[in-house]
């Protein structure tokens, strides 16, 4: 039959099986539906208001930039709690996933409750002992939280070496193993300097106004900072490596997120950094304990007409089943966020107007993800918006201080469809949101959205039913390598394609992914292989895995 | 509406020069620095930069020595420094009749009774003054208030010569430019009054009013003041266009799309060889992902008028794009020699050698553009200091 086909096609019987495999799952997309976000916060017991500066106008630049989200299972009992960073005048608050629907602060009972402005957030177990810890980025001290048996949490920054000499601007952070010794590392992403003394008024200078607007005033204008990296020594504490790895040396820089990945697929992590107003900053890993930056050249630095941009958030998947991870990053309004698609060896080219993402320049966009929010097999795209100017509002623009976010439908044609008016009331609401991240509160293959409203309860947002396709988990456990196997490249093959993830930590804006790794199959039942390169180099097969599952993948010691 | 921004515009520039000119200084050369630094405040007082200005107010009045008058002409300076013109120019007169060569007294004399405002009387030797005198500072000084003159009393024919002589002397003199600047904009408020006064019915009128507009960043009036002048005269050139410029900048709809791709295809029905309206319709295929259908409307911008560097730029970027690079880089060379400061140029460049594996050219034009990226003065901090300082002297 496929004989006859081909030869009245013309076509190769490859090619046939592809057109028809591109049929199934056009068909099988159309019966799926549109997906139906709701938001369940206030159900799930997350209804704690996060403060977070001005909500009718902002005297700081500090007021605009918090704060982030994560989800991380903290207990082991398998199931994501909830991490939300607050600014000033609140706390950070860690919830319980009761299992049921319903979360239940904890805050207290872990010893995590807090002051100051928190920015960002980033996972992984430092200390390898098979529990979660938790990093969170401050305007003023970091605070590396010890994950103790899950229980409670220890604040181990002093005792780690990790106490700042002065109050600096943090925001971003990952950790990553980039020595490969087994030990996960820390990156930490910072803005600039600030403080409310010496900082000028709304007003005071030309880069404090915003359409004929007083505003508060920066970045421009306010001095620059540099990035931190800390090399785990392996016995609790860390070591500023900044200067000697060459991360310091990139100056003139507005950092906000990081993504930390291989992008170059040389097996060690590099660190791709957005900053607001200034170029991007692409740290290729030598595989000496040292960096090179080199985003110009590849191509992540700027937009396709070599212009800098305020980058804010990150986002990495392989939107285009090429094998290659392709980078997403969102920026402010009247810019477009592009996405950079990898063309190999670590250089990428910005294909953000022919993947059809051109178009929704009103809003500063914040927290993004890819995801499969269908199991189709194609990563789509969430992006959470919301402006830095209050203030904007009295201009009768269509540029708002709290806006809806945006879902991108993946074509898998290479293209994005904006499919936000018909996906669900959750995206229909307005909030001034930052961080964001995905995750399965649940457990049933369907991926859930976390957002961090400024000067609001949090979002949590859940389909109304469960994706049409089949899907696969993955939770990976390293034993050479880190416990959490940060670092670590899957490939999925299943139905006739191959896809590829890495485990993070850190990303999105100021914020952490749930670290398993979530695989749409569309219509396949099973998986054909799994493939793990793990950060030590070595790789685990496994073959024909049934669909629909969770499945924890162990490096062999 | 439109009377707002009339009377915005066509508010009377009073002379304030005089006013701008007291210093604390007393002696002769001080006052001149004194001069220089207080018209510099002047110009930027209730502006963002006042708080700037201010601080240059009090470094000048700190360097000022304070000298006894101790001379009929010092006595005059002195007068003029307090604000009493009258008063400096009965004492300058009489240091002018005692010593016609005091350059200094008549200089004042002169720049006092601008103050006073005897503009007629203190013409010719500002004028003088600004020509001839050996000392940088004063010829400047003459300069300015003779253009202050001159434009109050609505000489505008003859304050034009003397400005573009100030910026020829003086390029990078922010009170020049300043002074340059209100000149123009005096100028552009007559007439467009006189527009308004004495055609207020013709479409240039709704044309002008939206232009204006546009620049207040009030593009919704804009579009209305255009749709007007469209419904006036459905015949004339340029208003489609930029109908359909004010609807792109007033929206970020996907619908303004939409309708600005109408405004610009009337626009090419009246004008089909308009090369700008084509690249608008590019750009708006490009923003809806539609390259293929944008490629043509870019081409043909550019064979319209091939040395129009934002359209060989689109189509370059484009080839780059669909990895026809020996066909960008050739376009994209073109583009450079054309506009050498052309970042995005320069960064397609790149792009181009780089994807096509001629990496030394690449990190060539990454030097290029690089150089390009870096802004002349510095950190912004860097330029508002620079914006109180008085020129190097000559």
């Amino acid at each position: 039959m496929l004989v006859r086909v081909h030869l009245w096609l013309k076509m190769t019987p490859s090619r046939v099986f592809a057109l028809v495999l591109l049929v199934a799952v056009v068909l099988w997309a159309a019966v799926a539906g549109a997906p139906d976000f709701h938001d369940i916060a206030k159900q799930a017991g997350l209804t704690a208001f996060f403060p977070n500066g001005g909500e009718k106008s902002k005297e700081y630049i500090i007021e605009t930039t918090g704060s982030g989200v994560a989800f991380i299972d903290y207990d082991n009992d398998g199931y994501l709690d909830i991490f939300v960073l607050s600014g000033d005048g609140g706390t950070n608050r860690m919830y319980h996933n009761d299992h049921n629907g319903h979360f239940t602060d904890v805050t207290e009972q872990l010893g995590l409750t807090s002051s100051g402005w928190a920015e960002g957030v980033c996972a992984g177990d430092y200390d390898n002992d098979g529990y979660t810890d938790l990093f969170v980025t401050y305007w003023g001290q970091n605070r590396l939280y010890r994950n103790v048996n899950g229980k409670r949490f220890e604040d181990v920054t002093a005792k780690a070496h990790l106490t700042q000499d002065r109050t600096r601007y943090n925001t971003g952070c990952a950790f990553l193993d980039y020595d490969g010794d087994g030990h996960l590392d820390l990156f930490v992403a910072n803005y600039l300097k600030f403080d409310f003394a010496t900082t000028p008024k709304a007003g005071s200078n030309p880069y404090c106004y915003y359409r004929g607007m007083a505003v508060n005033c920066g970045p421009r204008g306010l001095p620059f900072e540099t990035n931190l990296l800390y090399h785990n020594k392996g016995d609790g504490t860390f070591e500023d490596v900044s200067e000697r790895s060459g991360i310091a040396k990139a100056t003139g820089h507005y950092s906000l997120a990081v993504l930390a990945q291989d992008v170059n697929d040389d097996g060690r992590p590099d660190i791709y950094v957005v900053g607001d107003q200034t170029p991007a900053m692409l740290f290729i890993n030598q595989g000496d304990g040292t960096f090179t930056e080199e985003a110009v050249m590849r191509g992540v630095a700027f937009d396709e007409n070599g212009r800098e941009l305020s980058g804010m958030g990150l986002a990495s998947a392989d939107y285009d089943g090429d094998g290659r991870l392709d980078i997403f990053r969102s920026d402010f309004s009247d810019e477009r966020s592009l996405l950079y698609r990898s063309t190999g060896d670590g250089q990428f080219d910005d294909v953000t107007t022919a993947a059809g993402l051109g178009n929704n320049t009103r809003f500063v966009n914040w927290g993004c993800a890819f995801l499969d929010f269908e199991n189709s097999g194609w990563k789509g795209l969430v992006v959470v918006n919301g402006h830095v100017f209050p203030e904007v509002d009295r201009q009768n623009i269509d540029i708002h201080s709290r806006d809806h976010a945006l879902l991108y439908r993946n074509t898998g044609k290479g293209t994005f469809e904006d499919i936000s008016a018909q996906a669900g009331p959750a995206f229909q609401l307005r909030h001034s949101a930052r961080g964001l991240a995905i995750g399965d509160i649940d457990n049933d293959g369907t991926l859930e959205i976390l957002a961090n409203n400024q000067n609001e309860p949090p979002s949590l947002w859940k389909q109304s039913h469960r994706a049409a396709g089949h899907w696969l988990l993955l939770k990976l456990v390293g034993s050479r390598s880190n416990r959490s196997a940060i670092g670590a490249r899957v490939a999925v093959t299943a139905g006739g394609r191959t896809q590829i993830d890495e485990v993070r930590s850190g990303g999105s804006y100021l914020s952490q992914n749930d670290l398993r790794l979530h695989f749409g199959l569309g219509a396949a039942t099973r998986a054909d292989s799994i493939t793990v390169r793990w950060p030590s180099g070595q790789k685990t097969a496994i073959a024909d895995i049934a669909a629909d599952r969770i499945v924890t993948i162990q490096e062999q010691p | 509406m439109m009377q707002d921004t009339k009377d915005s515009m066509c508010q009377d520039h009073s002379l304030t020069v005089a006013a701008q000119m007291r210093t604390r200084s007393r002696d002769r050369k001080g006052a001149v620095a004194g001069l220089a630094g207080e018209f510099a405040c002047s110009t930027f007082m209730g502006t963002p930069h006042s708080a700037l200005s201010l601080a240059v107010c009090v470094v000048f009045a700190l360097a000022m020595p304070l000298c006894a008058a101790d001379s009929l002409t010092e006595q005059g300076i002195s007068a003029f420094q307090h604000g009493h013109y009258v008063e400096a120019c009965r004492l300058l007169d009489g240091a002018v009749s005692r010593d016609p060569k005091d350059e200094h007294a008549r200089a004042f004399l002169a720049l006092a009774r601008a103050g006073a405002g005897h503009c007629a009387d203190a013409i010719p030797e500002l004028a003088k003054r600004f020509e001839d005198s050996a000392d940088p500072d004063l010829a400047r000084l003459s300069g300015l208030t003779l253009v202050q003159c001159l434009v109050a009393r609505g000489e505008m024919d003859q304050a034009v010569p003397v400005t573009t002589q100030l910026a020829a002397k003086y390029p990078d003199d922010a009170d020049v430019l300043y002074q340059t600047a209100r000149l123009h904009m005096k100028a552009f408020n007559d007439v467009t009054r006189r527009m308004f006064e004495r055609t207020p019915a013709s479409y240039r009128v709704n044309q002008l009013s939206a232009e204006i507009f546009e620049t207040q960043d009030r593009f919704a009036e804009a579009a209305a003041e255009y749709r007007k002048a469209i419904e006036k005269n459905p015949q004339a050139l340029d208003l489609h266009f930029r109908l359909g410029r004010a609807i792109l900048l007033e929206s970020h709809s996907p619908e303004a799309l939409v309708r600005a791709r109408g405004e610009f295809e009337a626009e090419l029905a009246l004008n089909a060889d308009d090369a700008a309206a084509e690249y608008q319709i590019g750009q708006i295929l490009t923003a809806a992902a539609k390259p293929a259908e944008a490629l043509p409307h870019y081409e043909k911008a550019l064979a319209l008028s091939p040395d129009f560097v934002e359209a060989a730029l689109a189509v370059g970027k484009m080839r780059v794009q669909s990895r026809r690079f020996p066909e960008a880089i050739e376009l994209l060379e073109h583009v450079v020699a054309l506009d050498g400061r052309n970042e995005a140029a320069h960064y397609n460049l790149m792009i181009a050698y780089r994807n096509s594996g001629q990496m030394d050219k690449a990190r060539s034009e990454q030097q290029e553009y690089e150089k390009l990226q870096r802004t002349p003065e510095g950190e912004f901090t860097d330029f508002l200091k620079k914006l109180g300082e008085k020129p190097p002297a000559k």
